[in-house]
């Protein structure tokens, strides 16, 4: 992942189209919901087309008293049934009828035909939002919508939710595991903030967009269409309400174009610092032991307030470009809304057209217009996406640890693991290891030391491939573990790493993280074997005790510990362990050297190590420096070189007690 | 979630706070959501407001005058344009005058000519254009600095939360998940945006919209006011039935979401160890089931929010209905208005008017639909407020923690430390039944250096700690030059002391940055300086960029052993007067450990210095040694002192340590 050179902010208009091009095949699993979505929403239409008709009849037909029939326009086929049944029946009755008809709709579908604004729809959802993005996120990863409101939008309504959480449930759980796919070296620059951000706000873009441009562009025309036609039943196609609605469609995308470019540029900036805004938090909250001991409150504090102003400001700049856009569409719109009250108006003067037409006209031109003006906006609503998908699928695309799934196991070993000139290099860097060759044998403790930074922990590191090496092998058995999967090679290692890492969950939760089946007394005995037990048997809820964020409650050395009982507990043939007994006291750390020699009899042990007491137990030991494996040899073997570096180097350290 | 061991509030008051919010978290508070609370959350934001209450005053002043030019233009609008272009009626003076036509033609005639009528027409449709033309940059301007507003409010928030979190002790630190504080941060503390929306500015808004479409309403008929008015019992039973369902659904839907963001957390922060042991299905697996989880609890608490919201609408929808049916029959009839006189003599209605016709028939119909949309907004808005208490209560639970490192009030910034530090009767424990060390005592005199021993988990960081008061001590104090500690300000008693922690924490930034983390001004000289002290130069010159490499986040691209020495560079730049050095050779081979204590005894010898140690070489350059066992300060002298006492624990340590490698030295 590019943390730093996200490309959000350079998106060119047909970046945009190609990002939502690709968005779209994502949503291809989900065309069966998008169906019957579709289904819903066309059903949804049919109640809009007789909106308008009760409330012509009351204002012609009630209130002016037009017999029926001598209107000046007549009615749509599908309403003229309810008009014979009640032409003949006294005004009383045509009211009460009417109103009948527009409750049933109200409790059916939450529509009637009047205009005072009380049309509801389930859309008007209303759930609370802050002003930033990532809180709008998350209420869009539940979005759920629906034109009518009622018993059917309530059905509706929950399809929905149901489509839009699948759909980014969907997403976010394939966007985690390629975050948990990427390749350790990988890991280095990789903000925990910026990738919870993606995960939990960046996703959420694909729904959005999803019904966006499959519900919009198909629907839209089709609602449209309906509208047009029904009215022009009535007042023929010639009407320019039909023409000034569809003109809504340029209206609504032309004065968007000059303000995509910065919807984007905004929106991007705004995903971007919310991340660094997360990220800021999420730091200084996990070393939070190290800002309160170095007294970097006020530093952490300010960098807080640096970004999160920041990250308000850009969505800030992102709304106003909305509302300036907003405005500029309604100021072009209104031309012609202008345009329509004066046609309808003459007609009605001139004896055309009747005052009840004027509430139908207005509504099909309300209707009409708000559709075109949708499918117009469709364009500038994208632009908010775009960004969002870029951050999305900037992960996805990211290079995954094992680019070959489907390579053969790797057997269980029997022998030995071989380095064959092996190099490696971390990326701009001066090499770390040059022309490694060596072998580890089952039933051998190895020990690696060196100098400070030489490389040990990266040699460690290639057995279980979390980095490869740039050339040579590595051989498990004479088997090239490039050649097989990585999962079965994994399963092979336990590693205990310098710093330890234990989840917030139980320690016996934390002990069988490697392998979930191992029995209670499997885990007791690693912990015996690791040192552990008798302060896990202390704590009054022994190893059902949890251990809080990180372990926190434990000191180092504990930690230390479990996780080296972890890694007993995994039963695997290669067992690696970087520095294990640093923090340890020399007691424990004597037990504990003890009986990983025991261990170590049908395991291949590897330990890195500073401790003398710790190396001295080894059966072979390898000294690097500069590079290379300086010295290779049993403890007594190198200890016989004449200035040899290992022995200066042990003989430096006993000076230091002596 | 938070976790909570049952450590009984009642029993240790040094922990309440804690334990409050343990038992706060795991929700409760706002399912009993009282008007009380209301506006108890109201009183607890204003400190927020204050700030902009400039701002916020003069944004509702403005808007309200906006709202109040649109209302009344509208409904002379709605007139003219049916009575006046539709109906050829005259128009009254005031209408006439608005829209630019001569009285003597458009007033004091009996019917309007069609020309005429087409004049009147475009005449309002010209006018009303360009009012809305003049109006659109107020609006976007009046939007913009609601945002505004409403974004630094949250900010101001935000950094409250800030400060909160950074100066609760590390007890509450070890167990409050990064993901829960994440999401308490970013999501809960945003409903404050909305609290004044919801309870402050909408409430009035609304409020005053109702009475005065219900004012206007009366002028038609007060019959079909009072219908509007009796919507409302049924209405806030409705509200009575659902708001605590809803609360409880708001809440659960938050808790998943937050745990989900703190599962993301944490699996990202060990992702190493999950990769190492083939976890990632079951990591996956597990992120599933919280996404679920976290999308079911909001599949509720939103299915709940719209079938209230379906219920009020129908309820609302007959009413609306009701009135329709009656004013569609009055107006059929003829009816003559209550407020007859009232609008003729306004100007509202021409002379020969005021009764019910088709522009007051419509106007009607817009006045009473304004009305029951407002009642149904109020009532949206109370189901509303339900999540944004909730989200609110959940930023408070955090804000209202009393953080167990209190300053007292009259603490005094410590200037400098001249003789003495001492421990006296210091007894502490993460939970009260579990002391980890009590009756500790141990002075330390200036140019001294102290080193801490004993076995693993016995407490010997944590007696560190309480220097730096990153806990308190359950009984007992600890005094520099004869001052209890808690005298000081807690910001200069930290200043004064440096640390380098066992756990090698790197900050996101560069080589640099990281070494002068204490001291952000310091100079590149400066940063060198205290490098070579931690035998850090070398290596650090050796990177790419030098200093300015930019060091990954936790600094995972450096080898232990240089994180290490940078963590001692970091302390060393501080230059304070005590010194605490937590394991500072642990990951340090022989040689560099050996040349790095050197210059530590060379650079400290004015200082304070404890060393938090278990290697020998590193104890012997310890004026005296504290040693730890078992809950106690077991022995406490020199070196020689210690290894007098036969049986000794020292002793014993030590003779173990030797003996390996006296073995050693004969094997040669």
């Amino acid at each position: 992942m590019r943390k730093d050179e996200d490309l959000s902010d350079q998106i060119t208009a047909r970046g945009a189209i190609r990002l939502i091009r690709r968005a779209l095949l994502y949503v291809r699993p989900f065309k069966f919901d998008f169906g019957v979505k579709w289904t819903l929403v066309l059903i949804s239409f049919l109640p809009m087309l007789i909106l308008p008709w009760p409330g012509r009849i009351l204002v012609d037909h009630v209130i002016q008293g037009i017999p029926f029939g001598e209107q000046p326009k007549p009615f749509p086929f599908f309403v003229q049934p309810f008009v014979d049944l009640v032409s003949s029946l006294p005004m009383e009755s045509v009211l009460l009828l009417t109103i009948a008809v527009q409750f049933a709709l109200l409790v059916l579908t939450g529509s009637f035909g009047i205009d005072s604004g009380e049309s509801d729809s389930a859309n008007d959802f209303g759930v609370p939002e802050g002003w930033d993005t990532a809180t709008r996120t998350e209420n869009e990863a539940n979005s759920g919508f629906s034109l009518v409101s009622g018993l059917f939008g309530l059905v509706d309504f929950r399809w929905t939710i149901r489509l839009s959480q699948k759909l980014n449930h969907h997403y976010r759980s394939r966007l985690f595991e390629r975050v948990q796919a990427l390749p350790m070296s990988e890991l280095n620059d990789q903000r925990i903030g910026d990738s919870i951000y993606r995960v939990m706000y960046d996703t959420t873009v694909i729904s959005n967009t999803a019904y966006q441009l499959i519900l919009t562009p198909v629907l839209t025309p089709i609602f449209i269409a309906l509208q047009s036609w029904v009215m022009a039943s009535v007042y023929g196609w010639d009407s320019p309400i039909f023409f000034s609605g569809i003109l809504f469609i340029l209206v609504a995308f032309l004065p968007t174009l000059p303000f995509a470019g910065m919807q984007r540029r905004f929106s991007g900036r705004s995903r971007k610092t919310g991340a660094t805004t997360t990220s800021s938090l999420e730091e200084s909250m996990s070393n939070i032991v190290a800002v309160q001991s170095l007294g970097g409150e006020n530093r952490q504090r300010e960098r807080f307030d640096a970004d999160s102003s920041d990250s308000f400001r850009q969505y800030r700049l992102r709304v106003l470009v909305d509302f300036v856009t907003l405005a500029a569409v309604g100021l072009s719109g209104a031309a012609l809304v202008a345009y329509i009250f004066i046609y309808v108006g003459d007609g009605i003067i001139a004896g055309e057209l009747s005052a009840g037409d004027f509430l139908v006209l207005l509504s099909f031109f309300v209707s009409i217009a708000t559709a075109s003006g949708n499918l117009g906006g469709l364009w500038f609503r994208l632009q908010n996406d775009a960004p969002g998908f870029s951050r999305v699928f900037d992960l996805m695309d990211s290079q995954p640890e094992e680019s070959q799934p489907d390579l053969p196991s790797l057997p269980i070993l029997k022998q030995s693991i071989e380095y064959k000139n092996v190099h490696f290099s971390y990326p701009n860097a001066s090499p770390t290891l040059v022309n490694i060759n060596l072998q580890l044998r089952l039933g051998q403790v190895t020990a690696i030391v060196g100098p400070a930074g030489t490389g040990k922990t990266t040699l460690a590191y290639l057995i279980p491939k979390f980095i490869e090496p740039d050339s040579g092998k590595i051989l498990f058995d004479d088997r090239d573990i490039a050649e097989h999967n990585l999962a079965s090679l994994r399963d092979q290692v336990a590693f205990v790493f310098q710093e330890t890492m234990l989840f917030d969950s139980t320690i016996s939760e934390n002990m069988k993280l490697g392998r979930p089946e191992a029995t209670a007394d499997e885990i007791e005995e690693a912990a015996r074997i690791a040192g552990a037990l008798e302060f896990i048997q202390d704590l009054p809820l022994g190893f059902d005790t949890p251990l809080g964020r990180g372990g926190g409650k434990l000191s180092v050395g504990q930690k230390q510990r479990i996780s080296i009982a972890r890694a007993l507990v995994r039963k695997s043939p290669v067992l690696i362990l970087d520095e294990p007994t640093s923090a340890l006291d020399p007691d424990t750390e004597k037990t504990l050297v003890a009986s990983l020699r025991e261990a170590s009899r049908d395991r291949l042990v590897l330990v890195i190590a500073h401790r003398l007491s710790t190396i001295r137990q080894a059966d072979q030991i390898l000294f690097l420096e500069n590079q290379f494996i300086q010295e290779q040899g049993s403890h007594s073997e190198l200890m016989r070189l004449e200035n040899g570096r290992y022995r200066n180097y042990f003989e430096m350290q006993t000076r230091g007690i002596d | 979630m938070i976790k909570n061991e049952s450590s009984p509030a009642e029993s240790e008051p040094v922990h309440k706070s804690y334990s409050e919010f343990a038992r706060l978290g795991r929700g409760g508070r706002s399912d009993s959501l009282s008007p009380k609370l209301i506006f108890r959350l109201l009183t607890r934001c204003l400190p927020l407001i204050r700030p902009v209450r400039r701002s916020l005053i003069g944004l509702i002043i403005c808007s309200t005058l906006a709202l109040g030019s649109l209302a009344l233009p509208a409904i002379i609008a709605v007139n003219v344009f049916w009575n006046g272009a539709l109906a050829g009626e005259p128009l009254s003076e005031l209408q006439s005058r608005l829209i630019g036509l001569p009285i003597s033609e458009y007033v004091q005639v009996k019917n309007l000519s069609d020309e005429a009528r087409r004049t009147v027409l475009r005449h309002l449709v010209v006018s009303v254009t360009l009012f809305s033309l003049l109006l659109t940059p107020i609006g976007v301007g009046l939007a913009y600095w609601r945002v505004w507003i409403l974004q630094r409010i949250n900010h101001l928030m935000r950094l409250e939360i800030v400060d909160r979190l950074q100066t609760l002790s590390l007890r509450f630190h070890s167990d409050q998940r990064v993901g829960d504080s994440i999401y308490r941060m970013f999501q809960d503390s945003s409903m404050v945006t909305q609290l004044i929306q919801v309870l402050f500015i909408q409430p009035i808004q609304y409020f005053f919209r109702f009475v005065f479409s219900l004012g206007i309403i009366v002028l038609w008929d007060p019959r079909l006011a009072l219908l509007l008015l009796l919507v409302w019992p049924p209405l806030l039973f409705i509200g009575h039935l659902n708001s605590r369902k809803l609360r409880v659904a708001f809440r659960r839907a938050r808790e998943a979401n937050s745990a989900l963001t703190s599962h993301i957390q944490e699996t990202l922060e060990g992702l190493k160890v999950i990769k190492a042991y083939g976890a990632e299905a079951r990591e996956a697996k597990k992120f599933q089931n919280a996404s679920k989880g976290a999308f079911a609890e909001a599949y509720t608490a939103r299915n709940r929010f719209v079938g209230y919201k379906v219920l009020v609408f129908w309820c609302l929808g007959l009413c609306l209905l009701v009135s329709v049916a009656w004013s569609t029959y009055l107006t059929a009839e003829g009816a003559s208005l209550y407020g007859q006189r009232f609008f003729v003599a306004m100007g509202f209605a021409s002379i020969n008017s005021g009764i019910w016709d088709l522009g007051f028939y419509n106007n009607f119909k817009d006045r009473f639909g304004n009305g029951s949309s407002t009642a149904r907004s109020a009532m949206g808005l109370w189901a509303v407020v339900q999540d944004v208490a909730t989200g609110l209560d959940r930023t408070f639970e955090l804000l209202d923690l009393e953080p167990e490192v209190k300053e007292v009030s009259h603490a005094l910034p410590l200037k400098e430390v001249r003789s003495s530090i001492r421990y006296k009767n210091v007894a502490f424990g993460y939970t009260s039944d579990r002391p980890i060390f009590s009756d500790v005592n141990l002075s330390i005199e200036a140019g001294q250096i102290v080193a801490i021993v004993g076995p693993t988990g016995s407490g010997k960081t944590t007696l560190t700690n309480l220097l730096l008061r990153l806990y308190e001590p359950d009984h007992g104090s600890i005094e520099i030059d004869d001052n209890d500690i808690r005298n000081f300000t807690v910001a200069s008693l930290r200043e004064n002391v440096s640390v380098s922690l066992q756990e090698n924490i790197l900050f996101s930034g560069s080589a640099e940055d990281n070494i002068r983390y204490a001291v952000p001004n310091a100079n590149r000289e400066t940063v060198r300086q205290a490098a070579r002290i931690a035998c850090a130069d070398e290596f650090i010159s050796k990177l790419p960029d030098g200093y300015s490499t930019l060091l990954g986040e936790r600094g995972t691209r450096l080898s232990t052993g240089q994180r290490q020495r940078i963590s001692i560079a970091r302390a060393v730049i501080k230059d304070a007067p005590i010194l605490i050095l937590d394991e500072p050779t642990a990951s340090l081979d022989a040689q560099t450990e050996h040349a790095v204590l050197e210059n530590l005894a060379e650079w400290g010898r004015s200082r304070f210095i404890f060393l938090v140690t278990h290697r020998l070489s590193t104890i012997r350059k310890a004026d005296s040694i504290a040693v730890i066992s078992q809950n106690r300060l077991r022995e406490f002298g020199s070196h020689e002192d210690l290894m007098k006492q036969t049986g000794g624990e020292y002793r014993r340590l030590v003779e173990a340590e030797e003996f390996a490698l006296d073995e050693e030295l004969l094997s040669k």
